[in-house]
């Protein structure tokens, strides 16, 4: 099956600097690609190379084994986009913002506006000026207009900036229903890999402007770090016993002994039967598992 | 997307906005100090007692509707400048400045439509703008009671404002471009003032007929002599016209969009 979505060796330069290096990547239909980087890794400049904004220097990129170019505008029929944060005509309200896309976009139901304007809780703000409205409720525009025409693919850049907790929750439960019940296509960017693991199918990690590493969710039980982290009310002695039988303990941050060797976090029982045995009963015992911030940081800085 | 879904939505942006109300007020100033100039200049005794007003009212010479419609025309010509291209630099330099451009680079329709429609809706704003300040300049002229309207004055008078408008309009798309180069109002804005004041410079130089930003006022007679220019003086404003029509597709067409 070919690719929905795909980067070819997508490379963008400007005098002497290199904003997108070869990029490659393939995104299925209804997966949810969670594109991973920090401020100003590239994110945004491979986004407009999606959306045709601006030309790479290097490589293509195809959307339904279409490559994108001027003449292939009819493609964004089926794309709906979000790039950086969203803005509208501020003078213009809500539902004026909305139908403006929904006459420019061809879509023929005048009922398409009232719809996503449930779907986005915009409704009570429908003859509200767009300049006017808070920056949650101005994402959710930018939001509602990406959806307005039903897209196959959405093409989004930070969606989640701005919104408040609840709002972050009715995004992400609105993404899950599009790609899971209707089959919508999602590439998404964030800077924040917890919120975007939450969702993803597939998650891309780009630093510096390269595709460090690609991975699906399902993998990264695997490959966060774990440690068994204990506690007992002669640490001293509880810590000196586990280095005596080869554990590598340390002392953590929090002052607790911490270690990450292999068979005690796979055997967490047996660690504390020895403690016991040993006269430091543990007052506890836990495998932690690595913040998913936390991996995220350790890759880009590896 | 239709050439005429865009146009009209073009437009309902531009009704919408403060800024054509904002230019309507400015340029209804314009026929309102033409009239009261006018309306001195055809009373001597109210022009005696009103002093420096009096000694500026004769510069448009007699009080008489030739006088009156040239005044018109020399407004449009140099207001219209000013007027007609804030109104074209707001049109295009709104969307980079609210970054709404994003948006209708993502539309299913070839971007020359987008294009086209923006300056089709710039043209008729204009157009209508230009209109307006006819009819209430004549309006106003009317209610003064000129002397000397004739069916030939009226002809001859209409044709300098017809003429004068489509040459100030011409001038309206280089700031089209300059505003999506510079991704907002300021550098169009500032251009069109420079022209403004380059005009005064070259024109009072005597050299206005080869530089585009004059010939409209020299056009509707603001040296005080009827139209004199030769063709090559109306081809080179339609040539900055096309330039700018050029290089704004071109830009919407080729460069980076970020």
């Amino acid at each position: 099956m070919k690719p929905l979505i795909q980067l070819s060796h997508l490379s963008k330069h400007y005098k002497g600097f290199s904003a997108v290096e070869d990029v490659s990547l393939e995104i299925e239909k209804g997966e949810i690609y969670g594109f991973i980087g920090l401020n100003g890794s590239g994110k945004t400049t491979t986004i407009k190379m999606l959306l045709g904004m601006i030309r790479p220097s290097n490589g293509a990129c195809y959307i339904q084994g279409q490559k994108i170019g001027l003449a292939n505008y009819s493609l964004w029929a089926k794309v709906g986009s979000l790039v950086e944060t969203p803005y509208a005509y501020s003078e213009l309200t809500v539902k004026e913002n909305l139908e403006i896309f929904r006459r420019l976009r061809r879509v023929s139901d005048p009922a398409a506006v009232q719809t996503v304007m449930d779907q986005l809780k915009l409704t009570k703000y429908a003859d509200k000026k767009a300049g006017k409205l808070s920056l949650g409720n101005t994402q959710r525009l930018g939001i509602a207009k990406a959806l307005l025409h039903k897209p196959e693919i959405l093409i989004l850049d930070e969606p989640s900036n701005g919104l408040d907790p609840t709002g972050i929750v009715e995004v992400r439960e609105l993404f899950r229903y599009l790609a899971y019940e209707l089959g919508v296509t999602i590439f998404m960017s964030s800077h924040l890999l917890g919120e975007v693991a939450k969702i993803a199918t597939k998650i891309g990690v780009i630093h510096h402007g390269q595709l460090l590493q690609e991975i699906r969710t399902e993998q990264f039980k695997d490959l966060l770090n774990k440690r068994l982290v204990v506690d007992a009310k002669e640490k001293e002695k509880a810590m000196a016993a586990l280095n005596h039988a080869g554990y590598q303990a340390i002392f953590n941050a929090t002052g607790r002994i911490e270690t990450i060797t292999e068979h005690a976090v796979r055997h967490p029982d047996e660690i504390s039967r020895y403690l016991v045995s040993e006269g430091f009963p543990p007052t506890h015992l836990a495998v932690e598992e690595e913040e998913l911030e936390s991996y995220f940081l350790r890759i880009i800085t590896q | 997307m239709t050439f005429f879904t865009a146009t009209h939505m073009e437009l309902l942006k531009i009704r919408k906005s403060k800024m054509i109300w904002i230019t309507l007020a400015v340029f209804t100033m314009a026929p309102l100090m033409a009239g009261f100039f006018i309306f001195v200049l055809k009373n001597p005794e109210l022009a005696e007692s009103s002093g420096l007003i009096g000694d500026k009212a004769q510069i448009f010479g007699v009080a008489d509707w030739p006088a009156y419609l040239s005044m018109l025309a020399q407004i449009i010509a140099v207001g219209g400048i000013l007027v007609f291209g804030f109104v074209t630099s707001w049109v295009f330099g709104r969307e980079y400045a609210d970054r709404t451009i994003k948006d209708l680079l993502t539309l299913p329709s070839h971007r020359m439509v987008i294009i086209l429609a923006k300056f089709l809706a710039v043209l008729f704003t204009n157009f209508l703008l230009s209109v307006y300040v006819i009819l209430l300049g004549v309006a106003i002229g009317l209610v003064i009671q000129l002397p000397r309207l004739s069916y030939e004055v009226a002809m001859e008078g209409g044709f300098i404002l017809l003429v004068t408008t489509i040459l100030t309009l011409a001038l309206s798309t280089l700031p089209a471009f300059l505003a999506c180069y510079g991704r907002g109002y300021l550098a169009p804005i500032g251009f069109i003032l420079f022209m403004v004041v380059l005009a005064q410079i070259i024109a009072a130089a005597g050299h206005g007929e080869y530089f585009p930003w004059a010939v409209p006022a020299i056009f509707s007679g603001i040296a005080g002599t009827g139209p004199a220019l030769e063709i090559g003086s109306f081809l080179l404003v339609f040539l900055i016209g096309i330039v700018g029509l050029g290089a704004t597709v071109s830009w919407w067409m080729y460069a980076d969009q970020h």
